[in-house]
C-alpha cells in the first residue's frame, strides 16, 4: 500500500460516497422534474452536511476529501453523467481540502466552509444541463416567440448559475452547521464521533 | 472465452469506459441523426446482445419517441405543453444514450471484473479500493433503508399525517442508523480485509483475466467510426457553413 | 506454535486482557469462553495480528508465532499464516459474488493464477458449495455466507485458523454444518482457535478449553474435563443440549382465547412465500417459530406486522378482525439489527415518541419496569445490545401493541443476557402481550416458550404446545 493511505482509510472514502451518492441519487430523482431540477445542487447542499462532517471525524491527512471528490466523480460518469462531474467534483474536493489542511483538519469553521466549497461538485451533474440552454430556448422561441423566451431565460442564464453556486453554497455551509449539531447530538452522544 | 470465438457476448470494462466517453460527446452539440446514428445505437447494441432485451427496446422507442417530439409535434405547440415536451425531448434525445450507457455498465460489469480490469490498466489502489467498497456497500444501504422504514411504518411513520407534520424529523430518523452503520461497517470490514491481506503492497493476481475479444474491438472500432462522423460534422464545415 | 507471553491490553481506560500466558500445539482446536465482554475477542485480535495492526490501544507482551514476534511482521505477512472469521457475515466481505470473495485472499497475496484455480477446486470439493459459486453474496443465508467465509480463509492455505463468534447468526443445521468445516480443518492437521458463546456444537471437536475472565485465563481445561462442569454455574451456554429440559410446559392463561390467522397467503415474485389458510394459536403466550432458512418465518412475521403492502389476510382475535392496517397498529417487531428502530436521542424521547400523547409518568413507569430508568437520559446507540432491545421494547409498550415480534432476540448473547431476554419477555406475558419468537436458540426456547410454530416451505407444518421430543428433534438432527 502506498504510504499515503491507509487501507481504512480508503474504505472509509468508499462507505460514505455511498452515503453521499444514495443522498445525491435519491433526492436527485427530484431533479427529473423540470423546474425542480434547478434545485438539485441546493438539495445535495441541504441534506450532504450530516454525514460530510460524521466523514471528517475520521479524516486526518490531506488527500481523503479530495479522493472521496473523485471518486463521486467516476461514480457520477459511470452512471452516466459524462465525464464532466468527475473534473468539476475533483476540482471542488481539493479546494476543500485546501480550506481544511488549513484549519489543521479540526477547526469547525473550516469544515463549514469545506463542505460549501465541496458540494459544488454536485453542478458537475448540471453542467450538462445548462449547456443545453441555447437548444431550449431556441426551441421556445420557435414554438411560442420571443416574448415567453425573455420571460423564462433569466431561470437559463449563466448569471443564474452564478446566483445558484452562491446559494449552494451558503445553503452547503448552513447544513454543515446543522451537521455539526446533529453529530453533537447524536453520535457524540452514541460515542462514534 | 477461448479466443473469443464463442457467441457469447461479454465486454470488457475497460471497453465499457471508453464507450462512456465517446457517448458523453454527444452532450455537447445537437446533431441530426444521420450523424449521431451510430453512436445512439451502440447503447442499444451492448443491452440488446446481453440480455437486458427489454431495456433496449424501451430505450430506442423512448428515443424514438423523443426525437419524433421534436422533429414534429414541437413547431405545433404552444404553452405550458411545449415548455414539457422541450425539456423531455431535448434532455431525452441528448442524455438518454449516455443514461443508458451507465445503467448498462453499472448493471453487467462484476466487481471482480471490474478490478481485474482496472488493475491491467494500473489504476492506484487508491482508486481501486474505495470503488469496489462502493458496488460493495450500495446493496447494504439498501437493505438498511428497507428495514428502518419498516421499523418508521411500525411506529406510526408511515404514509400518515404524524411524519407529514415534521419532514425533518424524517430526514434525522433516517440519516442516524445508516450513519451509525456505517461506521461500524467501516471499522469491521476493514479488519476484515486487513487479515485477508489487503494491504500488501506486491501487485494482485486475478483469477479472471481482463482480455479483449472480438466484441470489444467490434464496438470500439464501431463507436470511434461514430465519433468521427460526429466530429467531422462539426469540425468539418457543416456547421461553419 | 503459537505463544502468548504475557500479553495485556487496554483499549481505552479499562483493561481488557490482564498478563495472559498461553501456550498453542500445532493441531489443537481451543475454544475460548467466557461472559461477553470477558476479552475473548480482544485475544483472537492479537492472534490475528489486528493488535498492533489496526486496534490502538496500550499493549505489553508479545504473541510469537513459531518464535517470531507478531508485531514486528506486516499484517499482510501473518495472514499468510493466520486466517479470521468473523461474527457478523454482513461486514466481512469485500467482494459483492461468492466466487471472487473465496479467492480474495489468495488475490491479494499474489498467488499465481493457475495455483489460485487449483485452490478455489480444492476448497470447493471440501466444503462442498459447488452449488454456491457465482452467487450473489447478498442472496444466500447467514449459514451459506459463513461457508464462504470458511472456504476464502481455507483458500490461502494458512495454518492457523481464528474464529471470533462464528455461529452467531447461524441456525442448527448449519451449526452443525460448521462443525463439520472445524472437523475437516482438524483432520488436515491445523490449529483452530475459536472464541464462542454457543457451545453446543463444539462438544466433539474442541480439544481444550480456555475459560476466561476480566481479561485473565482463569481455567484450561482437557475437553474431558470440561464436559464434566456445571456449565450453567460458570456462566456458560449448554454444552449438551440433550440436558435441557423445558420450563414451561402450561399455558400462562387457561382459558381458551385464540388469535386466529386467516389467508396468510404471501406471493414474493410470482412465488408463493407464504400459505398458511387458518390457524389457532393460544393468545398470551410467549411462541417459538422455528423452521429452516427460507422456511417463510420473517415473511411471516412482517405480514403478521403488517409490513407488505399487497398482503391480505387477517387475524381475528379477542372478537375484532384486524386487516393490515389495523395489524400494523397492534403489532411491533424487535427486529434483529435493533440499530433500525431506535431513532432519537435519548431513551426517554424514546418511549415519548411511540405515544399518541407524551405522558410522562406512563413512560417513566415503562422504564421501571424494564430496569432501564438509570438510562433514560442516555442515547439509544451508547446502550449495550440487550438494553437496546429493551428500548424497542419499551417503545412497542408505549404504542400500546398487543403482538410482538422479535426476530432472532438471542443471537450472539451469552447465558446471563439470554435470560435477562427470557425474563423480559415473561414480563410481557403478565403485561398481556402475545409474543412471537423467531429463533434458532434451543435453551431460549425451553427457558421461556410454552408454544411453537414449525415452519417449512412456507407453511406451518407442526402446531403445538412445547414438547422436547419434537423439539430435539429439529435441533439435534
Amino acid at each position: 500500500m502506498s504510504e499515503r493511505f491507509a487501507v481504512k482509510d480508503l474504505i472509509t472514502v468508499g462507505i460514505f460516497s455511498v452515503i453521499m451518492i444514495v443522498l445525491i441519487f435519491a433526492f436527485g430523482m427530484l431533479g427529473y422534474i423540470p423546474i425542480l431540477m434547478i434545485g438539485l445542487p441546493i438539495i445535495a447542499a441541504l441534506i450532504c452536511g450530516i454525514p460530510f462532517m460524521l466523514f471528517l471525524t475520521r479524516v486526518n491527512k490531506f488527500g481523503m476529501v479530495t479522493l472521496m471528490g473523485l471518486i463521486l466523480g467516476i461514480v457520477m460518469f459511470l452512471s452516466g453523467h459524462t465525464w464532466i462531474p468527475i473534473v468539476v467534483f475533483t476540482l471542488c474536493a481539493l479546494i476543500a481540502d485546501i480550506i481544511l489542511k488549513m484549519g489543521d483538519y479540526s477547526s469547525v469553521k473550516n469544515s463549514i466552509i469545506a463542505h460549501g466549497v465541496f458540494i459544488l461538485g454536485v453542478f458537475g451533474n448540471m453542467l450538462p444541463f445548462f449547456i443545453l440552454r441555447d437548444y431550449f430556448l431556441g426551441a421556445i422561441a420557435e414554438s411560442m416567440g420571443n416574448d415567453y423566451v425573455n420571460v423564462i431565460s433569466p431561470f437559463l442564464t449563466y448569471e443564474c448559475l452564478i446566483v445558484l453556486v452562491i446559494l449552494t453554497f451558503i445553503v452547503g455551509c448552513i447544513s454543515a452547521y446543522v451537521g455539526k449539531l446533529v453529530l453533537k447530538k447524536h453520535f457524540e452522544k452514541a460515542g462514534i464521533a | 472465452m477461448e479466443l473469443g470465438l464463442d457467441n457469447q457476448f461479454k465486454i470488457d470494462p475497460r471497453t465499457k469506459i471508453i464507450l462512456l466517453v465517446i457517448i458523453s460527446f454527444m452532450v455537447f452539440n445537437e446533431a441530426p441523426l444521420y450523424v449521431s446514428g451510430i453512436l445512439v445505437l451502440v447503447p442499444f447494441i451492448c443491452l440488446f446482445f446481453s440480455d437486458y432485451k427489454k431495456a433496449a427496446i424501451i430505450y430506442i422507442f423512448l428515443y424514438v419517441i423523443a426525437r419524433y417530439i421534436q422533429i414534429y409535434l414541437l413547431p405545433n405547440t404552444t404553452g405550458i405543453v411545449s415548455i414539457l415536451l422541450v425539456t423531455f425531448s431535448y434532455t431525452a434525445s441528448r442524455m438518454l444514450p449516455i443514461f443508458v450507457m451507465g445503467y448498462y455498465t453499472i448493471t453487467s460489469t462484476k466487481v471482480s471484473e471490474f478490478i481485474a480490469s482496472m488493475e491491467k490498466s494500473n489504476v492506484p489502489k487508491e482508486i481501486i479500493i474505495p470503488i469496489s467498497v462502493i458496488f460493495r456497500y450500495i446493496p447494504s444501504v439498501y437493505e438498511e433503508i428497507k428495514s428502518i422504514t419498516n421499523a418508521m411504518k411500525m411506529r406510526g411513520f408511515g404514509f400518515t399525517t404524524k411524519s407529514l407534520k415534521s419532514p425533518l424529523k424524517l430526514i434525522e430518523f433516517y440519516m442516524v442508523p445508516i450513519l451509525i452503520s456505517a461506521v461500524k461497517t467501516s471499522d469491521e470490514l476493514s479488519a476484515a480485509s486487513l487479515t485477508r491481506g489487503l494491504s500488501n503492497p506486491e501487485k494482485r493476481t486475478h483469477l479472471i483475466d481482463a482480455e479483449f475479444n472480438k466484441w470489444d474491438y467490434i464496438l470500439l472500432i464501431v463507436s470511434i467510426i461514430g465519433l468521427g462522423i460526429y466530429s467531422y460534422y462539426f469540425i468539418g464545415g457543416v456547421v461553419l457553413a | 506454535m503459537l505463544n502468548m507471553d504475557n500479553v495485556s491490553f487496554s483499549y481505552a481506560e479499562d483493561e481488557n486482557l490482564a498478563d495472559v500466558n498461553l501456550n498453542i500445539k500445532k493441531g489443537e482446536v481451543i475454544l475460548l469462553c467466557g461472559e461477553s465482554g470477558c476479552g475473548k475477542t480482544t485475544l483472537t485480535r492479537f492472534l490475528n495480528g489486528l493488535i498492533p495492526n489496526f486496534f490502538d490501544g496500550k499493549r505489553q507482551g508479545e504473541v510469537y508465532l513459531d518464535n517470531k514476534a507478531i508485531s514486528e511482521m506486516p499484517i499482510y505477512e501473518i495472514s499468510k499464516y493466520v486466517g479470521s472469521v468473523f461474527q457478523n457475515p454482513k461486514t466481512q466481505f469485500f467482494n459483492v459474488d461468492t466466487t471472487s470473495e473465496i479467492t480474495f485472499g489468495c488475490e491479494n497475496l499474489a498467488v499465481e493464477k493457475s495455483e489460485i484455480e487449483t485452490r478455489l477446486e480444492k476448497v470447493v470439493n471440501d466444503f462442498k458449495i459447488t452449488h454456491l459459486l457465482d452467487k450473489n453474496i447478498f442472496k444466500i443465508s447467514g449459514g451459506e455466507k459463513q461457508k464462504i467465509a470458511c472456504a476464502s480463509i481455507s483458500a490461502v492455505f494458512p495454518e492457523i485458523f481464528v474464529l471470533d463468534e462464528p455461529s452467531s447468526n447461524l441456525d442448527s443445521k448449519s451449526s452443525w454444518e460448521f462443525e463439520q468445516i472445524i472437523k475437516k480443518w482438524k483432520s488436515q492437521g491445523k490449529t483452530v482457535i475459536i472464541a464462542e458463546h454457543k457451545l453446543f456444537f463444539l462438544k466433539d471437536v474442541v480439544d481444550r478449553v480456555i475459560f476466561i475472565k476480566n481479561g485473565k485465563i482463569t481455567y484450561d481445561w482437557h475437553i474431558s474435563e470440561f464436559k464434566k462442569l456445571n456449565h450453567r454455574d460458570l456462566g456458560l451456554r449448554q454444552l449438551d443440549l440433550d440436558n435441557l429440559t423445558a420450563k414451561r410446559t402450561d399455558y400462562y392463561s387457561n382459558n381458551d382465547d385464540f388469535l386466529e390467522l386467516k389467508n396468510f397467503n404471501f406471493k414474493y415474485k410470482k412465488v408463493p412465500a407464504l400459505d398458511i389458510n387458518n390457524v389457532k394459536i393460544p393468545k398470551n403466550e410467549i411462541i417459538a417459530i422455528i423452521g429452516k432458512n427460507g422456511a417463510g418465518k420473517s415473511t411471516f412475521a412482517n405480514c403478521l406486522c403488517g409490513l407488505k403492502r399487497s398482503f391480505k389476510g387477517e387475524v381475528i382475535f379477542d372478537n375484532q378482525r384486524l386487516k393490515r392496517k389495523d395489524m400494523l397498529k397492534k403489532t411491533y417487531m424487535v427486529m434483529q439489527d435493533v440499530n433500525h428502530q431506535l431513532f432519537t436521542e435519548s431513551v426517554l424521547d424514546e418511549v415519548l415518541l411511540s405515544m399518541d400523547e407524551e405522558n410522562m409518568d406512563l413512560a417513566e413507569n415503562i422504564l421501571i419496569n424494564l430496569n432501564l430508568i438509570h438510562l433514560k437520559d442516555k442515547h439509544p446507540m451508547a446502550l449495550s445490545g440487550g438494553e437496546k432491545q429493551r428500548v424497542a421494547i419499551a417503545s412497542a409498550i408505549a404504542s400500546k401493541k398487543e403482538i410482538l415480534i422479535f426476530d432472532e432476540p438471542t443471537s450472539g448473547l451469552d447465558l446471563k443476557n439470554m435470560m435477562k431476554v427470557s425474563e423480559n419477555l415473561i414480563h410481557l406475558q403478565k403485561l398481556g402481550i402475545t409474543s412471537f419468537i423467531i429463533t434458532h436458540d434451543f435453551e431460549l426456547i425451553m427457558e421461556a416458550c410454552s408454544h411453537v410454530l414449525h415452519f417449512e416451505d412456507g407453511k406451518i407444518i407442526d402446531n403445538y404446545k412445547v414438547d422436547e421430543e419434537k423439539l430435539k428433534k429439529f435441533f439435534l438432527e
